[in-house]
């Protein structure tokens, strides 16, 4: 296999990666996909479904899937990783074995590293050789990819040609995708909305009605800009697609599953027991384990953050939460964006 | 430079510089009448000087002949002037000079650290220079920077605190056995005519800082960058300028850092024998900085506008630089001058066999980062994030291989215990009238200077900084006689002074100055209890 032997690989089988791969594949990209569990690639090759994440989703016949990651990766220019931030690490270690300075390596996950603080370019760029690194984000639901929905997303690098190779990638499809130079405010909105959708379904949980969905969900926007911008991101990237639009949709939408743990948890359910009953990572739990204390250190004032960090790891009920919560004495409500 | 690639260099730079200047005729003409109108605005302000008015004609004449010139004659003026900044930037040299000037390289140095009278210090040659020998520390990684010389072109790329840093790190490599590196020195320091000599005779070539047009820029980062192709090792300031604050450098001028990376695929394009080029990133690291009182002098007056150029510093005065020498080399004061390990021009660490590492240490092929299809190529955006890439990996060396001193330990502590006794007041005020306290319990700096070198030692120990052997070693009694001896050894006045039990504050600029070098170093600024 020579390096344009593929226009691209998707790394990663769980929902998000094969509703990418699908999409490439439906636009007649030579696309392939690398799972890890040889049964996975047979059951994508043979019956073009991947039940355990996608369950009822017909897959297009021409994806391919793989779980030989160096000659999937020697065969494609491209690598969209498509990974959970708590099993990035893992993955990239795997690539590192193979990726070359060439490779542009876009991710899509949405989570920061527990302990490390590090958004998942930074992993990528410690545990593989490449320099051409991307992020790809925004209000992308993978059940409603898989269906056809329009859609958009942003891709974000210092590399112009990551942008333009990504953007080329799906240009005539269902999903559009904007392109921006923003990688930390793209990783952090995508990785901060999970607490907000949390948040947000705690809301819906205990049957409060739009206006609480509301309150959370802009002053939720607030703090995540407060965080991304104390880490060097551009605050304009969260008036975007990776920002507000993310949240939006995570918020409002039955399909997130930040969404489902929040309303579970809202109606008194435990949070082991929730996340017992799910097959897919919940990114908001390790984004929150990672945020909060960052957000101590740091001396960053998320009341939000911290309060859903209550809820799941130090006994809060979620009645506490929101007591806690309207009990804050209220300011000027752009203060900390206004006055940096 | 060689006289047998002088030629073929200007050549080269003339051509590169007006094919991307006058792409286009349009671009061709704005290119030189912007040229024509910045050399004519430098020049008119320095009209009163008989060689700028005799330029200034030239500039005229030129200028008349531009506007009546269609676009082939407007790039045969442009050619021109380029070529005449060109010739400027490279110099005259004479291959005979060039050899005798290697071969007394250690005399010459020691005559350039003791400037007020080389006749009288002719005759201390040996010794002089045995004790320079023993000032000057060298460390680190010189047995990679060897290597890296005989494996590809290198790029030497110290931090910069004075005008002595080039003196330094040309005696360095001639006490590594290595050959002159070619080096863009500004044309205040030719204006010594003693250092002027030996600078131009061992591979400096001019900069005019005064000359702010965009195309003077190009010829010489051109010229650098031709110079790189030709397996001229390079040695450049990525600070751009002198430090003013005292800190280390943690932004770096991009511009001239690139061309290392464009010497490399035009090196891979031509299928050179050798085109590699490894970025070696060093500290100089001083107790006193000769010229610390103007430097931060300067910070204080324009904090982010530097003047750039300072003409009418310490160094410009011999009797001040023998002074600082001589007062340094009584105090037994060390120069520590210390090797980072190569980098490749993408910011990867290289190994013994110059191998480009992954940030895990595996082998990389360097070649693939700059391939377009299946050939090396060149993309101004991403060679430009490339070099981004590389100038953090450069401070990352910094920060490592930054080697502290007593003195950046004890203005730290004084400096913090100031600002803690005076909360609220701004800093010029506190540095102008020192706040409400003249002087500084000795048992609290103690107390203090014992706790913040806990955490330096600690920082050291996870390889984040480098500490002298005062440091290291000494207890904080002798760590602040250590400081104390040096801060009144050099500067008009002390920084700091011992009165009985009291540490007086007297120059806070320079306290600020010399801890400054620890900012953004995460040490601890308030107090410990008693």
């Amino acid at each position: 296999m020579t390096r344009d032997s593929l226009d691209a690989l998707v790394v990663g089988g769980g929902a998000f990666g094969t509703a990418l791969a699908s999409q490439l594949s439906r636009l007649g990209r030579r696309t392939l996909l690398w799972v890890r569990r040889p049964e996975q690639a047979e059951e994508i090759n043979q019956r073009h479904t991947n039940q355990r994440y996608l369950p009822g989703c017909a897959l297009p016949e021409a994806l391919r899937a793989t779980n030989d990651l160096a000659a999937a990766v020697h065969g494609a220019p491209l690598l969209l990783v498509a990974v959970p931030s708590r099993e990035f690490r893992g993955v990239a270690k795997l690539l590192g074995d193979c990726v070359e300075g060439d490779h542009l390596l876009v991710h899509v996950a949405k989570g920061i590293e527990r302990g490390s603080f590090k958004r998942m370019s930074q992993v990528l760029r410690e545990e593989t050789c490449a320099l051409k690194i991307g992020v790809l984000s925004g209000p992308n639901l993978a059940p409603e990819l898989m269906a056809g929905h329009p859609a958009g997303a942003q891709v974000a690098s210092r590399f112009r040609e990551v942008v333009q190779r990504t953007q080329a990638l799906f240009a005539g499809g269902r999903l559009r995708v904007y392109g921006g130079a923003d990688v930390v405010g793209t990783e952090v909105g995508g990785a901060f909305k999970n607490i907000i959708a949390l948040a947000g379904g705690v809301a819906d949980g205990m049957g409060f009605g739009d206006n609480t969905k509301s309150l959370l969900v802009t002053r939720g926007l607030g703090e995540m800009a407060r965080y991304g911008v104390a880490v060097g991101a551009d605050v304009f990237t969260f008036g975007g697609l990776a920002g507000i639009g993310d949240l939006m949709a995570t918020c409002a939408s039955a399909l997130s599953r930040n969404h489902q743990v929040g309303e579970r948890l809202g109606r008194g359910e435990a949070l082991d027991a929730i996340l017992a009953s799910m097959p897919h990572v919940v990114e908001g739990v390790t984004t929150t384990q990672a945020v909060h204390p960052q957000a101590l250190a740091m001396k960053l004032a998320l009341p939000i953050v911290g309060a859903v960090h209550g809820m799941l790891f130090e006994g809060w009920s979620p009645r506490d939460a929101v007591e806690r919560l309207m009990a804050l004495p209220v300011g000027d409500e752009l203060f900390s964006l206004r006055y940096r | 430079m060689r006289a047998k690639d002088r030629e073929r260099v200007l050549a080269e730079v003339i051509q590169r510089v007006i094919s991307r200047a006058g792409a286009t005729p349009q671009q061709l003409e704005q290119a030189l009448f912007d040229t024509l109108y910045d050399e004519r605005r430098r020049l008119e302000v320095e009209r009163h000087r008989s060689p700028a008015r005799r330029e200034l004609s030239f500039y005229d004449q030129l200028q008349t002949r531009a506007l009546k010139a269609g676009p082939d004659e407007q790039r045969d003026i442009l050619r021109e002037v380029v070529g005449r900044f060109a010739a400027e930037v490279a110099g005259h040299f004479d291959e005979r000079i060039y050899h005798l000037t290697t071969k007394v390289v250690p005399p010459a140095l020691t005559l350039l650290f003791n400037a007020v009278s080389p006749l009288k210090l002719l005759q201390q040659i040996p010794s002089g220079l045995s004790r320079l020998d023993d000032q000057l520390e060298i460390s680190g990684e010189t047995g990679a920077l060897k290597r890296a010389v005989a494996q590809g072109t290198v790029v030497l790329v110290p931090t910069h605190a004075s005008h002595m840093d080039s003196i330094l790190v040309g005696y360095m490599l001639y006490r590594l056995g290595l050959p002159p590196f070619v080096y863009g020195a500004g044309l205040n320091l030719f204006h010594n005519r003693l250092v002027g000599f030996f600078m131009h005779n061992l591979g400096a070539y001019k900069v005019d800082r005064k000359k702010k047009a965009a195309i003077y820029k190009e010829v010489l980062k051109t010229y650098a960058g031709v110079s790189i192709e030709l397996g001229y090792h390079n040695l450049f300031f990525p600070g751009g300028t002198r430090s003013r604050s005292g800190a280390v450098e943690n932004r770096l001028k991009l511009g001239l850092l690139g061309m290392g990376l464009d010497a490399y695929v035009r090196s891979l394009r031509a299928g050179s024998q050798r085109p590699d080029v490894f970025v070696v990133p060093c500290t100089i690291n001083y107790q006193l900085v000769l010229e610390a009182e103007t430097l931060i002098d300067d910070h204080l007056k324009e904090v982010g506008k530097s003047r750039y150029i300072i003409e009418d510093d310490e160094f410009s005065r011999p009797r001040r630089v023998f002074e600082f020498v001589s007062r340094l080399f009584d105090l037994q004061s060390r120069i520590h001058i210390r090797v980072s390990r190569p980098l490749d021009p993408f910011g990867n660490q290289v190994d013994e066999q110059g191998r480009s590492l992954d940030a895990r240490g595996r082998a990389v092929d360097r070649r693939r980062y700059v391939l377009a299809g299946e050939e090396p190529g060149f993309d101004a955006q991403r060679d430009q994030e490339y070099t981004r890439e590389l100038a953090r990996a450069i401070v990352e060396s910094y920060r490592r291989d930054t080697v502290f001193g007593s003195v950046h330990l004890v203005a730290w502590v004084v400096f913090h215990w100031l600002q803690e006794r005076n909360c609220g007041l701004d800093l010029y005020r506190l540095l102008r009238t020192g706040g409400a306290e003249a002087s500084m319990p000795l048992l609290e700096a103690y107390r203090r200077i014992e706790h913040v070198r806990e955490a330096m030692r600690r920082e050291e120990a996870a390889g984040r900084m480098r500490l002298d052997a005062t440091l290291r070693d000494g207890d904080s009694v002798q760590v602040l006689a250590d400081a104390l001896a040096h801060l009144r050894v050099f500067h008009v006045n002390p920084a700091l002074e011992r009165r009985g039990d009291r540490l007086l504050h007297i120059d806070r600029n320079l306290l600020l100055y010399y801890q400054n070098r620890l900012a953004d170093r995460g040490l601890p600024a308030e107090g410990v209890p008693a």
